[in-house]
């Protein structure tokens, strides 16, 4: 059964914001871990930004804790082995704006982010680089209960591929089976729901696109959606994967795609309430020009 | 920023290729890189302004060890003539005249990197 607690609006100044139009909305959770590009050509220094919102509208926002890590795992090609490097060091808190313009005389409250600017020495290599953020436990008051986002973002540079495909036994994890970040519109991304590194047979997924363009120095999304969604049902894309665990979906537009499995690790409670181990995979597609 | 150069070879050449390769085992990783895209980057060592590291690859992940490295002058003489080592990696000291690199995985796939494409 879906979340319907889950999807309601956590702040009651984002219901006020977000009231007209959606106010029945069914919106996901999805823990954004975005960096421009997910497949360079040549190594650069990267920023990623870490918000934790409802990317198919841009927002209302929740305010993340602190992170309980945040690495990155290289590997250039199938034969070598994989490196860890911990990337704690370069995460600060910045502040996240709406994307709603506020009546005048209106103050915003902005919610607690992240950002992480590594050099280039992090991407330094041809390869993959797999990028794990584990946020802290969101608790979600509206259902009681906190929401635990274990997210993947993955970055190949210069196209010599590494460990895209490899599972790495986290407790909540989409296995891709299809590189994230080489997918062409119209494509089809396939991948697998894994806790702890196993199939988790008929898990229950989210897909959402980030319609709102993700504005790094402005802190904010776009106020404008790139989609005009003709009804509710079509902002988060449901679907169950099949007795293996594996699924399928279609890519019709490009820019990025959220891929969340609900409610999948081992772990169920959380300074004595409920807890969702979520899994989140980003996923990239360009145009064919 | 010069693109670097990598074709594809015929299939008739292809086939003789894997054909040789079956008479003569020893061509096992030449056979592996005709499959596949050649794919090098070279980059300033860091912590050392004397040296280039150059990293080799392939599109399918397949390991470059043994992979033939040359760098040459303007006048195309060869300064210094290696291999990539297990790690697919290979490193030089910086000739004092310009150079260019080849990474060379056989007839038809070699990637060139010019000085300007070495970060």
């Amino acid at each position: 059964m879906t979340r319907n607690l889950h999807r309601l609006f956590v702040r009651s100044s984002a219901i006020a914001l977000s009231i007209v139009g959606f106010s029945t909305t069914a919106v996901a959770h999805f823990q954004v871990l975005y960096t421009p590009e997910m497949a360079p050509s040549r190594a650069n220094s990267t920023r990623f930004t870490m918000v934790f919102t409802h990317p198919v509208h841009g927002g209302p926002h929740m305010d993340m804790g602190q992170p309980e890590q945040f690495y990155v795992v290289s590997q250039r090609g199938s034969d070598s082995e994989p490196k860890r490097t911990d990337l704690m060091k370069h995460i600060k808190p910045i502040d996240w704006l709406s994307n709603t313009k506020a009546d005048a005389g209106e103050a915003q409250t902005p919610i607690k982010a992240f950002n992480a600017s590594l050099p280039r020495s992090v991407t330094r290599s041809l390869g993959d680089h797999i990028f794990v953020l584990q946020p802290a436990p969101y608790y979600e008051s509206s259902e009681d209960k906190y929401i635990q986002q274990f997210t993947r973002t993955m970055v190949n540079v210069g196209g010599v591929p590494g460990n895209w495909a490899e599972p790495m036994d986290l407790p909540a994890e989409i296995q891709p089976l299809n590189k994230p970040y080489a997918n062409w519109t119209g494509g089809v991304f396939r991948g697998r729901v894994l806790a702890d590194g196993k199939p988790v047979p008929n898990a229950e997924m989210e897909i959402e696109f980030i319609n709102h363009a993700l504005d790094q120095d402005g802190r904010r999304f776009g106020e404008a959606g790139k989609v005009k969604l003709p009804q509710d049902a079509y902002g988060t894309q449901t679907i169950y994967a099949d007795a293996q665990g594996e699924f399928a979906i279609g890519l019709p537009r490009a820019g990025w795609w959220g891929i969340c499995a609900l409610a999948i690790g081992a772990t169920t409670e959380h300074e004595g309430k409920a807890l969702s181990q979520d899994a989140v995979l980003w996923v990239q597609v360009k145009d064919m020009k | 920023m010069r693109a670097p150069v990598f074709r594809q070879p015929s299939f008739l050449f292809a086939a003789l290729l894997l054909t040789g390769a079956f008479l003569f085992t020893g061509t096992f990783t030449a056979t592996t890189a005709f499959a596949h895209s050649p794919i090098c980057n070279c980059y300033n060592d860091e912590e050392n302004d004397n040296k280039v590291i150059c990293e080799g690859g392939f599109s399918d992940g397949g390991s470059a060890e043994g992979v033939g490295v040359k760098v040459l002058n303007d006048r195309d003489r060869v300064l210094i003539n290696g291999a990539m080592n297990a790690d697919s990696i290979f490193t030089f000291t910086k000739p004092d005249d310009d150079f260019h690199i080849i990474y060379d995985a056989g007839p038809s796939h070699q990637v060139i990197i010019y000085v300007d494409d070495i970060e």
